[in-house]
């Protein structure tokens, strides 16, 4: 079966191929990065529009560059919730009146559930069930896979997403947008035990994570330098964040009660390659891929 | 040849069907917010009460805005997907236009009004209608009513929803009572008649690049570019 995925829920316009669920034939992904790095983060008035004037491209781009025409395709699916509205439109009328015009069925997917299966497309030896540790620009979500469209919650963010804790620090910072290359660069070179930044519910024993207090506590200890009045040690607030937010994210599944010992990791490079390289990895180049056709909402 | 004619713009949805110069059918219906989850559904309804199919459709028009931001988007990317899919060609038409065409059999200057959804600013243009269109006079108009009063100077026929309020108190402002008003929302059969006479003049757009009429930038654009505007006239002092 011919899918054709279509993505539109944040700032990237994305269209792919995906034959037999398995198989990608073509992943288009139209950036918006530089529309929005003036303001600091994503506009999404801005990016709902930039989604409109690309999206007809974006498809059309994906079926040639996959070697197929609209005829070939058996389904459509697309990010049908969680993300800006405005921009979940543009993707959702896209594929409804593509489905409509061609008579094939329309799958709505949860956009986590496109983050755990670009790992299933990039990795197929990923086995089920897993635990899948989802971070990205909006989301920090631990879930359970137990089968193909069986998940469990197995805890999450109270407050901002870890890849919305990077864009805040790195606005902050008068860093740029995104954050996560930023601070990773930077981090790079500074001492990771150089502030004792909070890890909290770190002993909660739960899968509930929180960012926010962090984030005020690098605004504190970045003021709290500049009433010292020494020279800012950017490299150092980079590492010593970065080695809390890892820290406080779960490496290790045991304990989650499923004997599952090992979480894999979705998410979006924006939000930082670290949080990524501090577990035992798979997708470290996760896509935007929603194209399987597995599950309805 | 027939044409589907879609405007999402509004606090109403108006969809059409036109064959050449006559109307097939015209329907228009309240969105609540669910524009996207009613439109393939009374598009497709519309149709088989026509005694029609996507198959028989010619070409595509879609009202361009201006309008709700979110409603045009969907409008937009329903009628250039329709369009792409089905290999048929697709004519954008500005809604405020649509509008004026609505009133062309009036002879005085005709001004349709759209309530922008910001505060007091509305959309509005200045139209004469003459040899079965209407001809725009002037650029659009972005702003508040009393701007638009200050520059109207002869008798007009004021289109939009909810016309009335805006009828009184330009009147009230030009001390005058020679406003006329109609109510009117713009209609999807207007837009696929206008649309099958320019797609019939071999005038379609290009249907990846349609994209709707906003008139206004966003409001973070706006304000960064108040904010670099102030501080270029500050340098230059």
């Amino acid at each position: 079966m011919l899918v054709l995925g279509i993505e539109t829920s944040c700032d990237e316009t994305s269209a792919a191929l995906v034959a037999s669920g398995r198989t990608v034939l073509s992943n288009v992904i139209a950036n918006q990065l530089e529309l929005h790095r003036k303001y600091g983060g994503i506009v999404p008035e801005i990016a709902a529009r930039r989604h409109t004037e690309l999206i007809g491209y974006v498809i059309n781009e994906a079926l040639d560059a996959g070697g197929k025409s609209l005829c070939d395709v058996e389904a459509v699916a697309v990010t049908a919730k969680q993300g800006l509205v405005g921009s979940l439109l543009v993707g959702a009328a896209a594929a409804k009146t593509l489905s409509y015009a061609l008579r094939v069925p329309l799958v709505g997917v949860h956009h986590i559930e496109g983050h755990i299966f670009a790992n299933l497309l990039s990795n197929p030896e990923i086995p089920l069930p897993h635990v899948c540790l989802t971070v990205s620009g909006g989301h920090t979500l631990l879930v359970y896979v137990r089968d193909y469209c069986q998940y469990e919650l197995l805890g999450g963010t109270v407050d901002d997403a870890a890849g919305e804790a990077f864009d805040k620090i790195a606005k902050f910072l008068d860093l740029g947008f995104p954050g996560g290359p930023v601070i990773d660069r930077l981090a790079a070179q500074g001492d990771r035990k150089a502030f004792a930044f909070p890890r909290p519910l770190l002993k909660a024993k739960t899968f509930y994570f929180s960012f926010s207090g962090l984030k005020t506590s690098i605004i504190n200890a970045f003021k709290g330098q500049l009433v010292i009045g020494d020279t800012l040690p950017l490299e150092d607030i980079a590492a010593s964040f970065q080695e809390a937010v890892v820290d406080v994210l779960p490496r290790d599944g045991a304990g989650c009660g499923y004997g599952v010992h090992v979480p894999y990791y979705a998410g979006n490079k924006k939000s930082g390659q670290k949080t990524a390289g501090g577990f035992q990895t798979y997708g470290q180049e996760p896509t935007n891929v929603c194209g399987l056709q597995v599950c309805q909402f | 040849m027939l044409v589907l004619g879609i405007d999402t713009s509004g606090y109403a949805n108006a969809i059409g069907v036109a064959d050449g110069e006559r109307v097939l059918a015209d329907f228009a219906f309240q969105t609540r917010n669910e524009s996207l989850a009613k439109i393939m559904l009374n598009i497709d309804s519309m149709l088989k009460d026509a005694g029609l199919g996507l198959e028989d459709i010619e070409g595509f028009g879609v009202g361009l805005g201006p309008g709700s931001w979110t409603g045009i988007r969907i409008g937009v990317t329903v009628g250039k997907m329709l369009a792409y899919s089905t290999g048929k060609p697709v004519k954008g038409i500005p809604t405020i236009e649509v509008l004026a065409y609505q009133a062309r059999d009036c002879r005085s200057l005709i001004c349709p009004i759209i309530d922008a959804g910001a505060g007091d600013t509305i959309y509005a243009a200045f139209y004469r209608s003459g040899n079965s269109a209407v001809h725009q006079m002037g650029d659009y108009y972005v702003g508040d009513l009393p701007g638009l009063a200050e520059v109207i100077a002869e008798p007009v026929v004021l289109v939009a929803a909810g016309v009335s309020k805006y009828q009184s108190a330009i009147e009230q402002l030009l001390e005058s009572n020679t406003v006329a008003a109609r109510e009117n929302i713009p209609g999807g059969a207007t837009v696929a008649l206008m649309a099958a006479a320019r797609l019939q003049n071999g005038e379609p757009d290009d249907t990846l690049a349609l994209a709707p009429l906003y008139l206004k930038e966003s409001t973070a654009r706006a304000f960064v570019n108040k904010y670099s505007k102030r501080a270029l006239e500050a340098q230059q002092r």
